[in-house]
């Protein structure tokens, strides 16, 4: 089963993501609700795969995925971005993060994201 | 509700959550308000919990508190990234403050279930005139434009600087790649992969080419496709694994060229050679990444507070009422009678001393401060000292008090409503305060502090205080007055104001008309057991005294036996009981009974007759007298005897009594030791009978 | 099933069973020498009959409230609530306890007899009597020759006769 963390500052989203991997067999291994959070979280838990909100208090998205990075060159993350976040959509791009999706996005389109991610 | 989400949990927590955030907001704005204008802080909080909002409305579906919620997004972009001077602040409050009163509004309809169906295109359309307006104020010349040129000269064609020498026998493909319908932000996907193409890449260009700074390019990639021509060592196998790999794939044409002849003819038309660009913001992002790695040391442990809902608290707290009646019931146990069990009772103490921790913890956990309902308060203040005119403060004291969270939801709406008064009818405008020699700004007060087993609430105002003359007079003409002014101390007139039918306002004004007076203020206090007193000085101001308990859920009690049935006085409201003397008894003409204790008389309420209850012991020689005192009256409740002192845990009547008829003289019921109910007896009323 | 399993009526089946299986199915009770019927879904569990704490100032059918396992909840007296003179209660007293529309109470009746399904196509109409006690009855079935009155939980809880609003 592929372990996956949870990134994001809104429980609400944290929840729904929780719903959505456990209905389709993914693990969740812990959820970090800001950029700091999920550094500490990723270094312990080492996921398979990470999906990271952008605007967070404390330590923004894309911190949280260089600092990730640095941990693990080959740490897979896709950024959970919403609307009107084109430009921080690229910085993540550019920082390494390995896709993106939009928010409000369908349980089978984060799924499918997940899956091709996860399993590369 | 949601088409993804059938499940009951997820909007439970997008209301809780959103409701949440709608209250940090609004004390943000209003803290904002109060010193004068929003700070960048406050701009960057405002902007990610609007932020927030809209996802998680999206998600939901509610569309229109998502699209609400990105105009204020947007404003609060603009602000954020121009950093304007020059702003109206009282006016974008205003705005802010609409758009929170909407989403406020469609949360209610969720959650009782009702359809989320406001329109907020009035809003909206104000939002974006206002953001308009501070645009045309603010010309565009910073940042903004700066990043916005940034991105379009990111490498739209690519050579990687290191490779350019080596691109010996490269092969040369051209691909097409359309993306699932539905996966937004085709521009930056198509930017995503040029990024990771270049790991491997010699030369490469793309169609369209402006991904980044055009919006329509979104439409091209959507309508053709978008077109990648590139040089590479790769081969087409490899390549097209690599690009299957594409997330949102939908269709992908790939071709290998025979000769390079097409690949350069394109080439040249699109624009210049730009890989440096790439590589400088790969390098500085380098210098954010070490900095942030000094500041992970300093990463502080995950979540310490989690939510829960409260049903699950009242659950629980059920239980441990529970158990508290199961631990009597094992413990006081007949069939010990008579027994001397040393141990039996060292193990049935510490037992007792458990539950009774447990019940404390229970206790302390459904303790929420009273920091939230005070500060709703503020915008009370704000909103209608705008609207009359007045200058109001307001000052928090004690805040930090906790109260029990089922009595917070019954205090809010009566604080409100008195908050109002005071203003409305307390607060003198600002003209007159200055003629009296007072501040230009009147002041109200909340304060909350423990005392004992209760919270008290004061709300004072530094305004004109209660016109004894005028209540008099209103309360002569309603026909509220049971004895002559003249006897009447100064505190029972001012008390006449909580008297139902006393607030019949000649002049319903906005605020604190609507017909609904004091006497709904005192309602609302009592169903939880609490009480309300008025102190006024004539110029100076009023202070409105609320006594409310910690808790309603259990009560230290006296349990009585009336004929079969059990009674609970709450043991607070106890002064004595004792045996009485036939000779002490008096009897009026009316039939009457009183009885004299110590030069005093009191009246006494036989439990038997008030209940209708058939039992053996009518004598008053053979039954017991009850004296119980609620805010000063005092009277002799007459039972059969006592039986003991516990305490209890307080349950409802079932709703379908209560909805029936309002029962006299009793506030719940409880379960005692032997799994019988007893009746909570409701001194309020029974004093007052 | 058998006709005994399902005099127990166990409780797990009542809680956990499907619309469709109980759809038709009447628990029947006897008051006097009338059978009724009550629908299945709306019954949780029957119970003796338990000691009542009397709440004063009630309408005398609603005979108080009892502790049904830590929750506390009102029983009707049947009889009183369709007006026959009270009886008292014995070992063959039952108290039905009933969900209906979110509101947990307990009937009172002489005594439980079966769980029947009763076709629709066995039901008709009740008549037009006045206003008698029929009001209740939004049905009556026909069962093996015998006539079951099929019960209005709804009207029976919340309906208020004419004695309560005149007491307003």
């Amino acid at each position: 089963m592929k372990k996956v963390l949870i990134v994001d500052d809104a429980s609400f989203m944290r929840l729904s993501l929780r719903t959505m991997f456990e209905n389709s067999g993914f693990e969740v291994a812990g959820e970090a609700g800001n950029g700091l959070e999920a550094i500490k979280l990723y270094a312990k838990l080492r996921p398979d795969v990470v999906t990271m909100d952008i605007t967070m208090p404390e330590l923004d998205g894309i911190q949280a995925l260089k600092s990730i990075l640095d941990i693990d060159k080959n740490a897979k993350v896709v950024i959970l971005s919403a609307m009107g976040q084109e430009e921080r959509v690229k910085e993540a791009i550019l920082a390494g993060a390995k896709t993106f999706i939009v928010k409000p996005f369908k349980e089978e389109h984060l799924i499918q994201t997940l899956n091709k991610i996860a399993n590369n | 509700m949601s088409g993804q989400f059938s499940g009951e949990p997820m909007l439970d927590m997008y209301i809780f959550e959103t409701n949440q955030n709608i209250e940090q907001l609004e004390k943000c704005i209003l803290d904002s308000e109060r010193s004068s204008c929003y700070t960048q802080a406050a701009i960057n909080e405002i902007f990610r919990i609007m932020h927030t909002i809209k996802g998680s409305s999206a998600m939901m579906l509610f569309s229109n508190i998502s699209v609400l919620a990105h105009s204020i997004e947007d404003l609060f972009y603009f602000l954020r990234e121009q950093k304007p001077d020059n702003i109206d602040c009282s006016a974008l409050s205003d705005y802010i403050l609409a758009g929170i009163d909407f989403i406020k509004l469609e949360l209610r309809k969720i959650e009782d279930g009702e359809k989320a169906d406001g329109i907020p295109d009035n809003i909206i359309e104000d939002i974006k005139s206002f953001l308009r307006q501070i645009k045309s104020e603010n010309p565009d010349n910073s940042s903004v434009q700066e990043d916005k040129r940034a991105s379009a000269e990111q490498p739209r064609y690519y050579i990687t600087p290191n490779k350019i020498n080596k691109s010996i026998a490269a092969n040369t493909f051209k691909a097409v790649i359309f993306f699932e319908d539905g996966c937004e932000m085709e521009n930056i996907r198509a930017f995503t992969i040029i990024h990771n193409i270049r790991e491997f890449t010699e030369e490469v260009f793309y169609f369209p080419e402006d991904i980044i700074d055009n919006d329509d390019s979104i439409n091209v990639i959507r309508e053709q496709g978008f077109k990648i021509y590139l040089k590479t060592r790769k081969s087409h196998k490899e390549l097209s694994v690599f690009f299957n790999q594409t997330v949102f794939l939908r269709y992908l044409e790939l071709e290998e060229l025979k000769d390079d002849s097409e690949f350069y003819g394109l080439k040249d038309k699109t624009g210049s050679d730009n890989a440096g660009a790439g590589s400088a913001v790969i390098a500085h992002m380098d210098t954010v990444h070490r900095e942030n790695q000094d500041r992970e040391v300093a990463v502080n442990s995950g979540q310490s507070i989690i939510s829960v809902n409260i049903s699950k608290l009242d659950k629980l707290m059920d239980l441990v009422g529970e158990m508290v009646i199961s631990e009597a019931m094992v413990t006081q146990n007949p069939d010990l009678g008579g027994l001397q069990l040393e141990n039996f009772q060292k193990a049935a103490r510490q037992l007792h001393k458990i539950t009774s921790d447990i019940q404390d913890m229970v206790m302390s956990i459904r303790m929420v401060p009273l920091a939230i309902t005070f500060q709703k308060m503020q915008r009370i203040v704000r909103d209608m000292g705008k609207k009359l005119e007045k200058e109001v403060e307001l000052e928090l004291i004690g805040e930090e008090t906790e109260v029990d969270k089922n009595i917070i939801e019954h205090i809010s709406d009566p604080l409100m409503h008195l908050v109002r008064n005071s203003i409305d009818h307390g607060i003198e405008t600002k003209a007159v305060r200055e003629a009296l020699g007072k501040p230009s700004a009147g002041k109200i007060t909340l304060e909350a502090k423990n005392s004992g087993s209760d919270v008290v609430i004061l709300v004072k105002d530094d305004g004109k205080g209660l016109n004894k003359e005028s209540i008099l007079e209103k309360a002569g003409r309603n026909g509220l007055l049971t004895k002559p002014a003249e006897e009447m101390t100064d505190k029972e007139v001012y008390n006449l104001i909580f008297l139902p039918g006393f607030s019949t306002k000649e002049k319903v004004t906005e605020f604190s008309g609507r017909g609904v007076g004091m006497d709904v203020v005192v309602k609302n206090i009592e169903s939880v057991g609490g009480s309300v007193a008025v102190d006024s000085w004539e110029g100076t101001g009023s202070v409105i005294t609320l006594k409310i308990p910690l808790t309603l859920a259990i009560i230290d009690g006296m349990n009585v036996l009336v004929g079969n049935s059990r009674y609970t006085i709450p043991t607070k409201a106890i002064k004595e009981s004792f045996r009485p003397g036939s000779k002490e008894l008096i009897k009026d003409p009316d039939g009457n009974e009183m009885i004299m204790v110590r030069g005093n008389c009191y009246p006494v309420l036989r439990l038997h007759e008030f209940f209708r209850v058939k039992t053996q012991v009518t004598g008053f020689t053979e039954g017991i007298l009850i004296m119980v005192e609620h805010e000063n009256r005092t009277v002799c409740l007459f039972a059969d005897e006592l039986l003991g002192q516990q305490q209890v845990v307080v349950k409802a009547l079932p709703q379908y009594i209560k909805a029936r008829r309002k029962v006299k003289g009793l506030t719940g019921c409880t379960l005692l030791g032997d799994g019988s109910i007893s009746l909570i007896l409701d001194i309020g009323s029974l004093v007052s009978i | 099933m058998e006709e005994a399993t399902e005099r127990k009526l166990p409780e797990k089946q009542l809680q956990d069973g499907e619309e469709d299986t109980q759809k038709g199915r009447f628990l029947t009770f006897n008051l006097d020498r009338e059978s009724y019927g009550i629908e299945i879904t709306h019954v949780t569990e029957i119970i003796g009959i338990q000691p009542i704490t009397e709440i004063p100032e009630l309408p005398d059918y609603i005979r108080g409230i009892i502790n049904l396992r830590g929750k506390i909840i009102p029983v009707m007296d049947v009889r009183l609530r369709f007006r026959k003179t009270f009886r008292e209660y014995n070992d063959r007293t039952c108290v039905i306890v009933v969900d209906i529309a979110d509101i947990s109470i307990g009937l009172i009746v002489d005594s439980v007899s079966e769980v029947i399904s009763i076709p629709d196509t066995e039901i008709v109409a009740p008549p037009e009597v006045g206003k008698g006690g029929n009001k209740y009855v939004k049905g009556i079935g026909k069962v093996h020759g015998e006539v079951k009155l099929l019960l209005d939980c709804n009207k029976l809880l919340n309906e208020d006769d004419s004695e309560y609003l005149i007491n307003i």
